[in-house]
């Protein structure tokens, strides 16, 4: 018995003093002496701190202590310090029968091997159980004792699925030698120890529903585990998936072709790569004469002079409105869903592009000062291009009324007719922005003939700052600071991004 | 083609000749300050409606799918406009202006407005 003793309380002779200290105390003890020994291990499993396992070891040192009066020898011998270590019971426990021996009373030792022996079935799991079940066994001459043992083990039993399952992916778990001198190494049997302990000296009802949260705390943490992983796995493969498709656009890029955003083959139509190319070189164009017109403007050219530029800049939005007629040809939908353009501007979309009444308004604050006559004229542009649009919103809208009610009709025999007349309505939606931008060509023209050639040339590089800075704007918007733990796909975008902002050459200066 | 000589032949005979269509769209054009050519399941004569009776115009509108010799007369405006859709086509005081992208460059342009009131469709 007294052998027993020691591995209950921990006072023995031959294990340290100071164990003794622990075990008076109440659960709380834990943690003084928990953390340190056991960093290394947590780094190990790679999990948060578990604290269902935490949660069982204080349950169990609670109920350890309750049973210290008890006589049922269920607790190796082993003393150890950490009582408070009996944490990780995922550890596969191999019983080293010498080290045990050197802690324990003979007795228990050779019970051991014992209980080894006759438990050829066992894996390294059921190696712990032998301890307590050779102590068990010692004491089972008393058939009461007995029942309680054997109700004990299928606890037990039931416990041991999910600490096996818990051992099963917990790599690099080393195997235990019990009672060796490290503090981890000590923690997966103890507390099975005590998990026998508890077995044998509380009720049965109050210890099953114990057992059962205890388990379901583990299976917690084991998902968590299991979830932090994919985690890591997802952001790695996304940062390997970032990297090619990075080295994929310099090549492209070097080649002269634009993959689009895709990258992964067909998520983009090919009318549509095309026009996202050409809108590449067309904004890399617009930078250039952005910067000739503030030149032209800081450096007092003649009229002349300032005249080329801005008949240039002129042409160059001609050259978009091509573009874009050529592009709504093959895949209208990707011109009006504004996928060519920045978050921020699609916001702004108007069928496919700026609303040409307010870019007006956004300059006429800009354009002071104005002749009466350029007043007059401003003005009545700025009305005839909302009742321009106003009339072409209508319009489209008849058009998605027609849609809906063409797609929503029909019958089941009539399907295929109904869909060819809703294609036939569909391709109606490029004459719209073919429209829409047939406006915005036109205001710009009729901008350019109001103003003098200086006004003109101001105008024109506050357009072009302004569209620069709202696109700026997506990209600061995409790179704001976000939550650590937020797997989405945009985290990929937000190097991209942010190289966009760093490589962009925006000014910032005042109009003009 | 059928050489038609009088009117009262042009309704047995479905078809007509060109120049007879024309005419006809010049003699319906005439009659009215602001016509339109349209068809009523276009999206875009709707819209072109919408701009005239927007800016206080009331436009005469020949739906060319309700219209006798509706379709010839759309085959005729086609190859007149030179344009893929034949609708919608705005003539005013009599005189072509054109399709949409025409009638609206012309009104942003600042052209559309006095044309309209010579014609005598806007006032003010």
């Amino acid at each position: 018995m007294a052998s027993h003793r020691v591995g209950e309380t921990g006072l023995s002779d031959s294990g340290p003093s100071h164990h003794h200290h622990h075990h008076q105390h109440l659960p709380y003890s834990v943690f003084p002496a928990f953390n340190p020994p056991n960093t290394g291990f947590i780094n190990q499993e790679g999990s948060a701190f578990d604290f269902g396992e935490l949660e069982e070891a204080i349950v169990l040192q609670g109920y350890k202590i309750h049973s210290d009066e008890t006589k049922l020898p269920l607790y190796t011998t082993v003393p150890r310090p950490a009582a408070t270590l009996d944490m990780f019971p995922s550890w596969p426990m191999r019983v080293h029968q010498t080290p045990r021996g050197s802690n324990s009373s003979t007795d228990s030792g050779s019970a051991v091997n014992a209980a080894i022996a006759s438990k050829p079935e066992t894996h390294s799991h059921i190696e712990a159980e032998s301890p307590i079940s050779s102590n068990s066994r010692k004491a089972s001459s008393d058939p009461q004792q007995q029942q309680q043992e054997a109700i004990y083990r299928q606890q037990l039993q039931n416990l041991q699925i999910p600490t096996q399952q818990l051992e099963m992916e917990s790599e690099g778990g080393s195997p235990v030698t019990t009672g060796g001198s490290s503090h981890s190494q000590q923690a997966p049997k103890p507390f099975s120890e005590k998990k026998k302990g508890i077995g044998s000296t509380s009720e049965k009802p109050l210890d099953v529903k114990t057992l059962r949260r205890l388990a379901q705390n583990r299976e917690a943490a084991r998902k968590s585990r299991l979830r932090k992983k994919a985690y890591v796995q997802q952001l790695e493969s996304s940062r390997i998936r970032l990297t090619q498709l990075e080295q994929d656009l310099q090549r492209a890029r070097s080649q002269g072709m634009f993959l689009g955003g895709g990258g992964g083959g067909g998520n983009i139509s090919s009318g549509a790569a095309i026009f996202d190319m050409e809108y590449t070189r067309w904004l890399d164009d617009d930078q250039r004469h952005m910067a000739e017109l503030r030149k032209g403007l800081q450096s007092h050219l003649s009229d002349g002079d300032l005249r080329v530029i801005v008949d240039s800049f002129v042409a160059h939005y001609d050259e978009i409105f091509q573009l874009k007629t050529v592009a709504a040809k093959s895949d209208v939908f990707h011109l009006i869903t504004g996928m060519w353009t920045t978050p921020a501007e699609r916001c702004f979309l108007w069928m496919g592009g700026f609303r040409p009444s307010e870019l007006i308004k956004m300059l006429s604050i800009q354009l002071d000062p104005l002749t009466e006559q350029q007043v007059v004229g401003i003005y009545s542009l700025q009305q005839s291009s909302q009742q321009a649009e106003e009339a072409l919103t209508q319009g489209l809208d008849q058009l998605h009324q027609s849609l809906v009610d063409t797609i929503a009709s029909g019958s089941v025999n009539d399907g295929v007719h109904h869909m060819a007349v809703a294609l036939g309505k569909l391709t109606n939606l490029e004459g719209f922005v073919r429209q829409a931008d047939n406006l915005r060509q036109q205001t710009l023209h009729q901008l350019h003939r109001i103003l003098t050639v200086r006004q003109a040339a101001k105008c024109f590089l506050v357009i072009s700052e302004y569209y620069g800075r709202l696109r700026a704007l997506s990209s600061l918007w995409a790179s704001r600071p976000r939550e650590a733990m937020v797997s989405d796909e945009n985290s990929c975008q937000t190097t991209t991004d942010l190289q966009m902002v760093q490589s962009s050459h925006i000014h910032f200066s005042n109009f003009g | 083609m059928h050489y038609q000589q009088s009117e009262s032949w042009a309704t047995y005979m479905p078809t007509a000749t060109s120049c007879q269509l024309l005419e006809r769209i010049e003699r319906l054009a005439s009659e009215n300050a602001v016509v339109i050519f349209s068809v009523s399941s276009c999206c875009m004569c709707h819209a072109i409606k919408r701009l005239f009776c927007g800016m206080g115009v009331n436009p005469t509108v020949y739906e060319l799918d309700q219209e006798p010799f509706g379709k010839d007369m759309e085959k005729a405006l086609m190859r007149l406009l030179g344009t893929s859709s034949p609708v919608p086509v705005v003539f005013v005081g009599g005189k072509l202006v054109g399709a949409m992208d025409r009638v609206m460059a012309s009104h942003i342009n600042g052209s559309l407005v006095p044309l309209l009131k010579e014609a005598g469709a806007l006032w003010l």
